[in-house]
């Protein structure tokens, strides 16, 4: 699928960023006239750290580009599920908290315990076992989502809508399961503090720099999985044709499986990194990031699996990047209205093919 | 027996009229138009806003409705305008997008003097208005096994006012799907493309339905609130995942059906609550994790109905909205 992306595509990618990036400057001017009028003491802070320069801007767009790694890595497998299945999985989310989740139980030196069984014990890996270990069980774990839950519904014929409605049941599940199972308050996979070191004008702590690094690794591969092996190439034919991949051999359910399994890994992947980067997570962080994730698809273009990459670079950059000058709680809602901004303009998304999609 | 008076009482509670209300809304929205309204909870918080915000801004209270129904209902035109055209999931994902972009707004502390940022408006500052027109005595009053305040916040009053707009409501959409208006949104429920061929602007049709859905909507809102307080968390995602499962399971696309829902599924939750406390040892489930408890069976529950019975209790499922 590279090679489909020429010039013109680009082109037009390029455009739709210099019309996001208008409309973005837009809201910054609006936002910042509205919070001109209204003379509250954090107006002044806001100020302030614009006056400190390049500097912030800098720091925020590195913080950007490492979020949106992150954030590519969780939403590769949202972007894959739906090139394949057609289905918008709305319990990706809890896939992400799922994976931090089980190497926090795994790694933690507290007593953990299970959900109605009375007792507690202690795992107590270390980080990299347990990091492995909560990667493979998430994985299995979309193995296992697919084939009591997903196959099920794809054999049964069940509309695509209710399909959707059945993973915002099954989100729905897991997100207070999670809550039941590990408590309200966020958890940190390791009790060590990260040293921050500086590099020119950018300040990064080496665990974040190797979360970056394991990011780009895993996308790489993801990349190369699909441009070069077998599999992957049959992956790319039944997103684009399932009926047509299906009819020249290819086994279209095992294809989904394994993409089942594969989103399940990364999105575990994205949230032990995630956790690491923000020093915790809680057990609702996923379902907010799950909205990021699909702004960042939709963004990049539904399906299309370097529209998750580019998506989520963008909303990683956006919403880091409008902290400079909007109040840092708002970041997530700047994000999601690049969003509406952008179906506006380009429903298909950046990298999409321009077609009909109503 | 102290269960069962407390399911009774969830049952007649305003707060499960609330959600009734906005269910009829959602009706509005997916019943009839088959719109997938991921957002339902972002026009109540809306609607609860605008009220809220108006009366304490000292204005009446017949203003301050409008105001927050005119809140909704440009909510709807901004959503509605480049979602419409295209395919369904798209206004799923822009819907919730946006009603968690209201929450984000409302509890962001550079918004604190007008929403109160993440502790809300507080239900005293701006319930007065409409306690003081209740016809009830200012003090608790007791009928048959129930007892709750004359005036004063989930009050007898609050609960004739949001039982009538339910069943006023409730004659509006059964008056409105059975109008020609109502059969040209149940058109564009069956097969758009049919419709459009027939010379009809769906756009302006689908448009009509989610600023109308959206509107009743925030009326439910307005409601909750009077009952309890304006709190832009208790109107996140949850929410809009609730309102859907209890229009699915009373049954979509009926007159009764949101108003059913909402019925069986407080009461049932205020069951399985009062149940799961009594039955179960706190060392096995302790008293904290009760909420998540039911709310994991309140998901379970709405992938069950979507699969096995999509229709609900009341529906036929001859005419079902999933067409996607």
């Amino acid at each position: 699928m590279l090679a489909t992306l020429d010039r013109r595509t680009l082109l037009k990618a390029a455009l739709v960023f210099v019309i996001a990036a208008i409309g973005f400057v837009a809201v910054v001017t609006l936002g910042g006239g509205a919070e001109a009028a209204s003379a509250d003491p954090e107006v002044a802070t806001t100020a302030a750290t614009t006056a400190a320069g390049g500097n912030i801007l800098l720091q925020n767009l590195f913080n950007g580009v490492v979020f949106g790694l992150l954030l590519a890595l969780a939403s590769v497998g949202l972007s894959l599920i739906y090139g394949t299945t057609g289905l918008s999985n709305f319990a990706h989310g809890e896939m992400v908290t799922f994976g931090a989740m089980i190497t926090f139980f795994l790694a933690t030196q507290q007593p953990v315990s299970l959900p109605l069984l009375p007792f507690s014990f202690t795992v107590g890996l270390p980080l990299i076992p347990a990091a492995l270990i909560g990667i493979s069980i998430s994985a299995g774990f979309g193995w296992l989502q697919d084939k009591v839950i997903w196959s099920q519904l794809r054999r049964r014929r069940v509309a695509m809508v209710q399909q959707m409605i059945v993973s915002i049941g099954l989100s729905l599940a897991l997100v207070n399961l999670i809550q039941w199972w590990i408590g309200g308050r966020p958890v940190r996979l390791t009790t060590s503090i990260d040293p921050r070191n500086q590099y020119g004008p950018i300040s990064v702590g080496n665990v974040t720099l190797m979360s970056m690094a394991i990011a780009i690794v895993a996308l790489l591969g993801v990349a190369y999985f699909l441009q070069r092996t077998r599999l992957g190439r049959a992956t790319r034919a039944v997103s684009d044709n399932p009926a047509l991949a299906s009819a020249s051999g290819i086994k279209v359910d095992s294809i989904i499986r394994i993409v089942w399994v594969m989103a399940a890994g990364l999105a575990a992947l994205g949230g032990i990194l995630l956790a690491l980067y923000q020093q915790g997570i809680g057990f609702d962080d996923g379902t907010q990031l799950l909205l990021l994730m699909f702004a960042a698809v939709t963004l990049g273009g539904l399906g299309h699996p370097y529209g998750a990459l580019v998506g989520s670079l963008i909303i990683g950059i956006v919403a880091e990047v409008s902290t400079v000058w909007l109040p840092p709680d708002l970041k997530f809602a700047t994000a999601l209205g690049i969003l509406i901004v952008v179906l506006l303009f380009r429903p298909q998304g950046i990298l999409g093919k321009s077609e009909r999609v109503g | 027996m102290d269960i069962l008076f407390d399911v009774l009482r969830t049952a007649i509670a305003p707060s499960t009229a609330a959600f009734a209300l906005a269910a009829i809304g959602l009706n509005f929205h997916f019943g009839l138009t088959g719109l997938l309204n991921m957002g339902h909870a972002g026009f109540m918080l809306l609607g609860m806003y605008g009220f809220a915000i108006s009366l304490q801004a000292g204005w009446p209270i017949w203003l301050a409705l409008i105001a927050g129904l005119v809140a909704a209902g440009v909510f709807a035109l901004l959503l509605g305008w480049p979602t419409l055209k295209l395919r369904g999931d798209y206004l799923a994902i822009v819907t919730i997008a946006a009603a968690e972009m209201v929450r984000f707004l409302g509890r962001s502390q550079s918004l604190k003097d007008l929403t109160g940022a993440s502790s809300g408006i507080r239900g005293k500052d701006f319930k007065e208005p409409f306690e003081l027109l209740s016809p009830f005595p200012d003090r608790i009053v007791e009928i048959g096994p129930f007892s709750l305040h004359g005036s004063r916040s989930s009050s007898w009053w609050l609960t004739v006012v949001t039982w009538s707009l339910v069943f006023l409501f409730a004659a509006i959409y059964w008056r409105l799907a059975s109008s020609p208006w109502g059969r040209v949104l149940k058109g564009i429920r069956e097969d758009e493309d049919a419709v459009r061929s027939l010379g009809k602007n769906v756009y302006s049709y689908k448009m009509q339905a989610l600023v109308i859905g959206g509107m009743i909507g925030a009326l439910g809102g307005i409601t909750w609130s009077l009952g309890n307080s304006v709190q832009p968390d208790s109107m996140g995602r949850p929410t809009t995942f609730w309102i859907w499962t209890l229009l699915l399971l009373g049954g979509a696309a009926t007159v009764f059906g949101p108003v059913l829902g909402s019925i069986l599924f407080w009461s049932a939750l205020t069951l399985v609550k009062s149940v799961a406390s009594a039955l179960i040892p706190s060392d096995v489930l302790a008293p904290t994790e009760l909420e998540p408890f039911s709310l994991v069976l309140v998901g379970v529950t709405l992938m069950l109905l979507v699969v096995f019975r999509p229709q609900g209790v009341l529906g036929n499922k001859k005419e079902l909205a999933f067409n996607g």
